[in-house]
């Protein structure tokens, strides 16, 4: 999953940095490029601006200059001509002269020399005749004036003919008594000078006087039409004197189109010079150079592509071999080597990147090699550890089953010594015949004394020898705690009160409560701690306090028994738990015992799950706290106190085995009703017949009528009350309930019978039988018997076993007889009647093996009979045996 | 001052490399011309003269030596090529009043864009007839007098055109004749009172205070019809010396050879107002130079702007021509203040 996750992370998507770069370098010289050529643009657009407004002013200044040359040119020919001396010339010769300026010059219409009296002499003219000695007075005129004052007069522009601009010119010439020249000027010769300004190609230069009217245009007309242009707004800002903004002014010029426009003043006229430029040709350049620009732009820009495509794969080539050679040694392949060949750190990289593969290989190589080693260094051990283990193993089986045969070897010398030690006690009580010496009678109540110790002694190896070989297993039911605690102090309290010590019982109110767990063990714990306080306190008295926490699913018991006894050193504390240990031997001398009541007592304990402690001060007594976990009793009932049933019901229990019949009436009895017993099907049908009944508890397996049989036959005697019929059987098969349930029987009672599972049976409760809980392999249900102890008491229980024994042993010889001759009818009916006969007390594998061989009997041939007869014999003797082993104390108890 | 070129050549010789310049103007019209080629112009011009007289001719070179060509080489100029996108419809009022009328109406008929008449008369005659179609007159000597217009600078209706020379000019005929044969006793002013301004009296006022000035004896020659003229000149070849003047008329451009031949025949020194009579063989002539741009405002009046918006263009700059030989044969010598006035000597 790592390896996974590592390659997923690895594998970036080809390209992306190539990408990136590539995006990265066009950007970057997009950036310059596109900020290199905007400034360019820019600065070029501005500058090809001043430069056309400068190339503008100068055309106008010099078409300014041409016009105040043409006029000039026109004064210093006037001039020239004022300067001739007077009487150096005829009129005549005046008139050739002025013949020969107007041939000189077109422009001029008309020339007039005055005296210097105003007199006219010469005039000379285009249109009329010329006038020799006309003597016409013209002091007054202002050209006269204007001559005679300045030297030279520039007259306002006037029209003649009402279109052609005319305008006066005079000069006056030296000496005392100059003439004075007056030239009438056609101006509209100033046209094919303005026709001839070239303003680009299609733009243009006219002329307008001081007083804003226009003079000359090249289109001719416009100047021919007296057009007043002082209105529009740029004339007339030109003849208020503000000069031309530097970079030309942007208006519409006569025909609506817009242009650039300047102007120059001539000089000494005060003329206006109007140079016009269509924008569309002015910004012509500007526009190809903006549009070359961009050309260049583009063109550069699919340069800076191919570059950054160079120069990205230039890059990212190394980078990727870089990454595929990082993921194939990641993948373990460390005999790479990368060959990137850019010559500079890149390729320091690649070549570091191959030391560091081949420093991992040889790493590998080492860690290889040192894994190997290591390896079979552990595998070494290992064998070393196995072989320890194994023969440590051994030893402690050996060890264990030398322990088993010490118990096994206690245990057999304790029943062993038993035996003798009986008939050594029987003795003794026989030899007090009443004819003793005090003497003899202490010697003999001595030897009683010492034999009853040896009795207790050998009693509690043979208990400590069955915990030590884990046999013993707790044997747990429903009881009540308070009462199991005072039967123990009933029992013990004579003990205490013999030796003259105090004896205080204090049970709490939670101790009354049913618990679940093993009476007799917890019993036996009791017995002992409250036998070893009473016996190692001298004076004083003895306290048993007990309580009980109740939980959710448990009981914790706390019982304290405290003594004013002798006390126990602190360091022995903990040694008295152990076996064969009292406190010292001066004490095993003065009191007795074998040491081993409080090590059986903390082995119980610890069976229990419980705790078992001491606190003790020598001298001032000791305090053993016993906590053992309970588990909590069912509906806080004890076997011991059975509730009556609501109703009183009749009984009629058929079953063909006496020792059936006896359990079964000593159970209905004891639930509180009326049984009636009948060992037959036909006697069953009779009594069912003749008498009343609630409940027919009906055995299915009976030699003469079949449970079902009978049943059925009762069910046809059209009773007027019907009793209700149960059938009681170990089959709880699917079969076996269909063939019920034809019969019209529903509930079944499981063999063997319980108390609790009939009791629900007859008073309706859940129909479901209880099922058998039998320990599996064990020989006998304990706990059932236990219970049938509890129920029946011993004499009872006694007496059953001696029926048992009879039985059994008959009907093991009718077997062996029937497997014997092939009889498997008889067969099947003496297992059935065996079976039925063994689960009454709870031999519960001869109850098994019994119903085994009923079942496959039909099928079995006889040889197979035969050692089925013969398991069954021998199964029957194990068990009896076993039960003998359960039952002799309590058999002996009762004897006595 | 301007050149002179010979009369026109004959068409054949060039026709081939014409038709390729036409053609090559044809198409450079159509791009010059841009939003105004999507209809063929009729351009329609009235002249007094006979349509075989050489100044009707036109010109297919590039130098105008007529008013016609001069015209057609300007519209090229400005992107209107003949037969392409305009159509020249020449007609002649020669022959008399009834021929005047019927040209009229046949150039009226065709619906022209623009009409150029020759002379006053004429001029007088279409504007009777059409208040609408816009008029350019070459020439007319009196337009404001006549009431073709309101004033020079600024016209106004449907018509403009250009001028000749002013009423002073008859003074400076005289003087001019007078410094040529300088014993004179009187002076022959030959002109048609029909077809000259005001019947002659536009220049007689300011010619006859000059006579006065001058002591010569003025003598007026009307004359109606091209017969007269012979025997009307004829009468000046007696003594006392005379010369004579022919003052601005169009009956008179019409009848120049006949003028020019009789003048020659009886040694009568004449002095014209256009330099056409020189080419015909004339002594001398002056005058306003040709500079008679219809071309430009034919041009302005296609495209759109009003005839009576265009100023009234008056003549700027006149010229002297003499011809040396022919006075040579009237046993004239020029004086050197008429040579160093002229502007042409021809020989």
């Amino acid at each position: 999953m790592n390896d996974q996750v590592d390659q997923g992370y690895l594998r970036t998507p080809p390209g992306r940095l190539f990408r990136k770069y590539l995006y990265s370098i066009v950007a970057l010289a997009f950036a310059a490029l596109a900020i290199n050529t905007g400034f360019d643009v820019w600065f070029s657009y501005r500058e090809q601006k001043q430069l056309l407004a400068a190339t503008q002013r100068e055309q106008a200044a010099s078409a300014a200059i041409q016009i105040g040359q043409f006029i000039g040119q026109i004064e210093n020919q006037i001039r020239w001509l004022s300067r001739l001396p007077p009487e150096l010339s005829t009129n005549e010769d005046d008139r050739l002269n002025a013949i020969r300026l107007l041939r000189l010059s077109p422009a001029i219409a008309e020339i007039a020399e005055v005296d210097a009296q105003g007199r006219e002499q010469v005039r000379v003219s285009r249109r009329i005749a010329d006038r020799i000695g006309s003597k016409a007075d013209l002091s007054g005129s202002p050209a006269f004036r204007g001559a005679n004052d300045s030297r030279a007069y520039y007259g306002p522009v006037y029209f003649f003919g009402d279109t052609e601009p005319f305008m006066t010119l005079a000069a006056r010439g030296n000496g005392p008594a100059p003439n004075v020249l007056i030239a009438e000027v056609n101006l509209r010769f100033i046209w094919d000078l303005v026709a001839g300004i070239r303003v680009g190609n299609t733009g243009k230069a006219y002329v307008v006087d001081r007083m804003g009217v226009l003079i000359a245009h090249p289109d001719l007309w416009p100047a021919l039409q007296r057009s007043d242009l002082s209105a529009h707004a740029d004339v007339r800002a030109a003849l208020d004197g503000v000069g031309p903004p530097s970079g030309g002014l942007v208006k519409e010029d006569l025909s609506g189109q817009r242009v650039l426009s300047t102007y120059a003043t001539v000089p000494s006229l005060g003329w206006l010079v109007f140079v016009e430029l269509p924008l569309s040709e002015a910004y012509a350049p500007i526009y190809a150079s903006i549009g070359r620009s961009t050309f260049l732009l583009v063109i550069l820009l699919a340069g800076a592509i191919l570059v950054s495509l160079f120069l990205s794969r230039r890059m990212t080539v190394p980078i990727q071999m870089l990454t595929q050679g990082a993921k194939r040694i990641g993948s373990g392949d460390l005999g790479l080597r990368l060959a990137i060949k850019t010559g500079d750190e890149l390729e320091a990289l690649g070549d570091q990147f191959n030391r560091m593969a081949a420093h991992l290989r040889d790493s590998y190589a080492t860690l290889e090699r040192k894994v190997v080693e290591r390896t079979s260094e552990l595998e070494k051990a290992r064998d070393h550890a196995l072989a320890e283990h194994d023969a440590a193993e051994r030893a402690r089986s050996i060890a264990v089953q030398a322990n088993e045969t010490k118990s096994r070897f206690l245990a057999v010398v304790s029943h062993e010594l038993r035996t003798p030690l009986n008939g050594v006690m029987g003795v003794l009580q026989l030899l007090d015949d009443g004819n003793l010496s005090d003497a003899q009678r202490r010697h003999l109540a001595t030897a009683a004394a010492s034999g009853e110790t040896l009795i207790a002694l050998v009693d509690a190896i043979l208990e400590y020898a069955r915990l030590e070989a884990s046999t013993e297993a707790l044997e747990t039911r429903d009881f009540r705690l308070d009462r199991l605690i005072e039967t123990a102090a009933d029992l013990m309290r004579p003990q205490a009160f013999g030796k003259g010590l105090t004896f205080d019982l204090a049970c709490e109110a939670t101790a009354g409560t049913s618990v679940h767990g093993d009476p007799v063990r917890l019993n036996r714990i009791l017995l002992n701690l409250i036998g070893n306080a009473i016996k190692f306190t001298p004076r004083g008295g003895i306290g048993l306090t007990a309580s009980a926490e109740l939980f959710d699913d448990h009981v914790l018991l706390h019982i304290t028994i405290r003594d004013t006894g002798i006390g126990i050193a602190p360091d022995m504390h903990e040694r008295i738990f152990e076996d064969f240990v009292q406190a010292d031997d001066s004490i095993a001398r003065r009191f007795g015992g074998t040491g081993l009541g409080l090590a059986i007592a903390r082995r119980l304990t610890r069976l229990m799950h419980g705790e078992l402690t001491v606190a003790s001060t020598p001298g001032a007594g000791s305090t053993f706290t016993l906590e053992v976990p309970l588990g909590r009793g069912q509906s806080g009932l004890a076997q011991a106190a059975i509730a009556p049933p609501s109703r009183r019901l009749g009984v009629l229990l058929v079953d063909d085995d006496p020792v059936n019949r006896e359990v079964g009436e000593a159970i209905l009895n004891r639930l509180g009703h009326r049984p009636t017993l009948a060992g037959n099907g036909a006697s069953a049908v009779a009594l069912a017949r003749d008498h009343a009944f609630d409940v027919i508890l009906m055995d299915l397996h009976m030699p003469d009528m079949d449970g079902v049989e009978a049943a059925s036959r009762i069910s046809k005697l059209d009773l007027p009350k019907m009793p209700r019929i149960i059938a009681v059987t170990a089959d709880v098969s699917a079969s076996a309930r269909e063939r019920l349930a034809r019969a019209g029987i529903a509930k079944i009672v499981s063999k063997p019978i319980l108390i609790g599972a009939l009791r629900e049976a007859i008073e309706g409760a859940p129909d479901e039988p209880a099922a058998a809980q039998l320990a599996a392999g064990a020989l006998i249900d304990r706990h059932f018997l236990d219970e049938q102890k509890d129920l029946l008491g011993p004499p009872q229980i006694a007496k059953l076993h001696h029926l048992l024994q009879e039985t059994s042993d008959r009907l093991i010889a009718d077997i062996a007889n029937a497997a014997a001759i092939g009889d498997h009818k008889q067969l099947v009916r003496s297992a059935h009647q065996l079976g039925s006969a063994a689960s009454a007390l709870g031999l519960v594998r001869l109850f098994e093996r019994c119903r085994e061989v009923e079942v496959a009997a039909a099928s079995t041939s006889t040889s197979e009979c035969q050692s089925a007869a013969r398991d069954l014999a021998a199964l029957q003797k194990a068990s009896m045996s076993a039960l003998d082993d359960l039952l002799s104390p309590l058999e002996q108890r009762s004897v006595n | 001052m301007s050149e002179r070129t010979a009369p026109a050549r004959v068409v054949p010789a060039v026709a081939r490399r014409d038709f390729l310049r036409l053609a090559g103007a044809t198409a450079a019209g159509f791009f010059a011309l841009g939003a105004v080629s999507d209809r063929v112009r009729i351009v329609a011009s009235l002249t007094a003269l006979s349509l075989d007289d050489e100044l009707t001719r036109r010109s297919m070179t590039e130098a105008a030596t007529t008013r016609l060509g001069g015209l057609i080489a300007g519209l090229r100029q400005r992107g209107w090529v003949e037969g392409v996108n305009f159509r020249l419809e020449l007609r002649s009022s020669f022959g008399g009043p009834d021929k005047l009328k019927s040209a009229i109406q046949e150039i009226i008929d065709l619906k022209p864009d623009v009409i150029l008449t020759g002379s006053t008369g004429e001029t007088a005659a279409v504007l009777a007839v059409t208040k609408t179609i816009p008029i350019v007159f070459a020439t007319s000597n009196d337009p404001v007098g006549y009431g073709f217009v309101q004033s020079l600078a600024h016209p106004g209706g449907n018509v403009t055109g250009f001028t000749s020379s002013t009423p002073e000019m008859g003074a400076k005929w005289l003087q001019l004749i007078k410094e040529a044969v300088p014993d004179i006793a009187r002076v022959g002013v030959l002109f048609n009172p029909a077809t000259t301004p005001r019947a002659g009296r536009y220049y007689l006022d300011s010619l006859e205070q000059e006579a006065v000035t001058s002591r010569v004896e003025v003598v007026l020659v009307p004359v109606g019809k091209p017969a007269e003229i012979e025997g009307a000149i004829s009468r000046f070849a007696e003594p006392p010396k005379a010369a004579m003047i022919s003052l601005v008329d169009s009956f008179l451009v019409v009848n120049r050879q006949a003028i020019i031949a009789a003048t020659a025949k009886y040694r009568v020194p004449m002095i014209y107002p256009f330099h056409y009579f020189m080419d015909a063989g004339g002594l001398m002539s002056y005058g306003p130079t040709l500079e008679v741009r219809s071309a430009d405002y034919v041009d302005l009046i296609l495209r759109g702007t009003k005839a009576g918006d265009l100023p009234v263009q008056s003549p700027r700059k006149y010229e002297l021509l003499i011809n040396r030989t022919v006075a040579r044969t009237l046993g004239l010598t020029i004086p050197f203040t008429l040579l160093a006035r002229a502007d042409e000597i021809r020989e």
